[in-house]
């Protein structure tokens, strides 16, 4: 078993820059998966994600709780995510003003991005325990010890969280097929 | 059970968390239930397309891109690279203790390594302070600990007999030191928090005799008593060299050749401390507020007082003792004095914790590493020390660790292993 975030993020605090790797291993398909349903591709959900590990680990010393650092990094890429989205708009507007007539050059959407949009629009507590889940290959059990609740309410989040992702694929579906 | 009661324990069935009455209920129920069933397909089928998601998303590499990125822009950043990060490291660990005494309590040390210095003993007299200079009102400077430029910076701001100091180790401490009434005032100023602390005594002499130092160099210059090294291109700028020298210490001042200001100063005092000064401005328009020791509007007072008076030598025995006991585990340090101790800190903060004392307990133990550090500079600045202690374990009657000459005396003071302390004469001091 792995150590704990707690523990590598005060690897990192002492000096060791190297051990950060963990912490990105652990959570690297999570901000994919939030990054991606925000972004609308794979290859900006990398930039970004990229991005949000980056900072995280240069600021990772104004982190303080060590034990919270999932939620702290979920906070950054979110920031990052804006940034980025900001930034895409006035890219956006820049184009459209450029050439109207180009269609703009779909780029290549992750391989269930409905699913990632889905995820993305989930309020965050419910996003945290998916994400965790499936994402970061967290059990129940060990979601409940870092999120700090307990083992029956993670059961509950996570059953709203699929009656919510479910109406939102199917609203997804109905809103492609007009 | 009903549908709408199975329904709600379907995610939790898929997941595999019901407990075995819970399931078979739920299994049973499914046999019969067509409309269940579906539900059940339904979230299988999410279920899978998120499995089956999140490994496509976990297999991605960016481990390799993230760390590149993160040792190259590392590297960039700490040019200096091990000084740096000892100071990072410092300031990293000590921010994050909750033992935040300690950390007032290294702010200190490093406050008296800086103004803990009185440079030429009583060798000089300093009675021709007449120069403009010598009367400046406000003094900034930035003070370099170490050899070189990449230790920690302390930025000073002196008006009259009040000073404002930040350290670039510490960048959420701010100290304002009022030397007439010999009180220091820290300032948290991410947790908006301040204490203040007693150093009235040796302490605030020493706060008083820095102030002087700046100007008693000066005096030095105009008074001729020193060696000139010429000319030479300083921090961008024309400047001629002097350097003095006394007993125990030596100062190199760069000075513009127009105007005798100081602009940079290096100093090697002792046998373990040096330090350097610049950026000097002198008589600058300083706000008042900026030295003010009260506390400032949003601001909690914290109720302790720390007392960092008069060092004596039982305090330097303590310091000996928590470094050997509580950071090297039974051993005494390879070397001793105020840049090995600013070094162990993180140590100390971390092992302070682990033990799990009180607030208060805690604190303490920083406050007499710190007291005792103060004394050992003490004799930085007076004479001769030495320490023998590498790899000595702590109650080795056997072995003399460190032992000094104290002012005025003909004997040595010999501290041993066991923290025992002997008056020894010259001749049998240990080879």
């Amino acid at each position: 078993m792995l150590e704990n975030d707690k523990f590598y993020v005060e690897r990192c605090l002492d000096g060791h820059p190297d051990d950060y790797r963990y912490l990105v291993r652990r959570y690297q398909g999570v901000l994919l998966a939030n990054l991606a349903g925000k972004l609308g591709s794979r290859d900006r959900a990398e930039e970004a994600a990229q991005e949000a590990l980056v900072r995280a680990y240069f600021n990772i010393g104004k982190l303080k709780k060590p034990d919270s650092f999932f939620s702290w990094l979920l906070g950054i890429a979110d920031n990052v995510a804006k940034e980025h989205q900001r930034k895409e708009q006035i890219q956006r507007q820049r184009d459209i003003v450029r050439s109207f007539s180009e269609e703009s050059s779909g780029t290549e959407l992750s391989q269930d991005y409905a699913l990632e949009k889905a995820i993305a629009e989930l309020p965050e507590a419910y996003r945290k325990v998916i994400l965790l889940r499936y994402y970061s290959e967290h059990s129940c059990n060990q979601i409940a010890d870092q999120l700090d609740m307990p083992l029956g309410t993670v059961t509950k989040t996570l059953s709203r969280a699929y009656a919510m992702l479910r109406e939102s694929l199917q609203q997804q579906k109905h809103a492609s097929s007009l | 059970m009903k549908c709408t009661e199975i329904k709600e324990l379907l995610v939790a069935y898929v997941e595999g968390l019901l407990e075995e009455s819970e399931k078979q209920a739920v299994a049973e129920h499914l046999k019969d239930c067509p409309a269940c069933q579906a539900e059940l397909k339904e979230l299988t089928g999410l279920h899978d397309r998120l499995v089956t998601n999140g490994k496509a998303l976990a297999q991605s590499n960016l481990e390799k891109d993230v760390m590149n990125q993160v040792i190259r822009e590392q590297n960039t950043r700490l040019k200096a690279a091990t000084r740096a990060t000892d100071a990072l490291k410092i300031r990293r660990t000590i921010m994050k203790s909750p033992v935040t005494k300690i950390a007032v309590a290294a702010a200190i040390i490093i406050i008296a390594v800086i103004i803990g210095i009185n440079p030429f003993g009583n060798t000089v007299t300093w009675a021709q302070v007449i120069e403009p200079i010598l009367n400046a009102r406000t003094v900034i400077f930035d003070l370099i600990l170490g050899a070189d430029d990449t230790g920690i910076v302390s930025h000073e701001i002196v008006v009259g007999s009040r000073m404002r100091r930040n350290m670039s180790n510490m960048p959420n401490m701010t100290m304002i030191i009022d030397t007439d009434n010999e009180k220091l005032l820290a300032l948290d100023t991410e947790a908006k928090t301040a204490a203040y602390a007693d150093i009235a005594g040796e302490l605030g002499e020493r706060h008083r005799s820095f102030i002087k130092f700046v100007r008693q160099i000066i005096t030095q210059l105009q008074e001729g008593q020193v060696e000139q090294l010429g000319e030479r291109v300083i921090d961008g700028q024309k400047a001629v060299g002097f350097v003095g020298k006394g007993q125990n210490e030596a100062v190199t001042i760069w000075a513009d050749p127009e105007t005798a200001l100081p602009i940079r100063i290096e100093a090697q005092i002792g046998q373990e401390l040096s330090f350097s000064m610049k950026n000097f401005e002198f008589n600058a328009d300083v706000d008042e507020s900026l030295v003010s020791m009260e506390v400032p509007d949003g601001y909690t007072l914290e109720k302790t007082n720390m007392d960092l008076g008069n060092s004596t030598e039982e305090d330097f025995i303590e310091s000996l003792r928590i470094w050997a006991e509580i950071i090297g585990d039974g051993t005494f340090p390879e070397a001793i004095g105020t840049e090995s101790a600013m070094k162990e800190m993180p140590t100390l903060v971390q092992k302070v914790k682990a033990m799990e004392v009180s607030e208060e307990k805690g604190s303490q133990i920083g406050m007499s590493f710190a007291k005792g550090m103060l004394f050992h500079q003490t004799l930085e600045s007076q004479g001769r020390w030495t320490y023998a202690g590498a790899g000595v374990k702590l109650g080795d009657a056997s072995k003399a660790i460190f032992w000094y000459q104290p002012q005025g005396s003909t004997t040595y003071r010999v501290i041993y292993g066991d923290l025992s302390v002997k008056d020894v004469a010259p001749e049998d001091l240990p080879k």
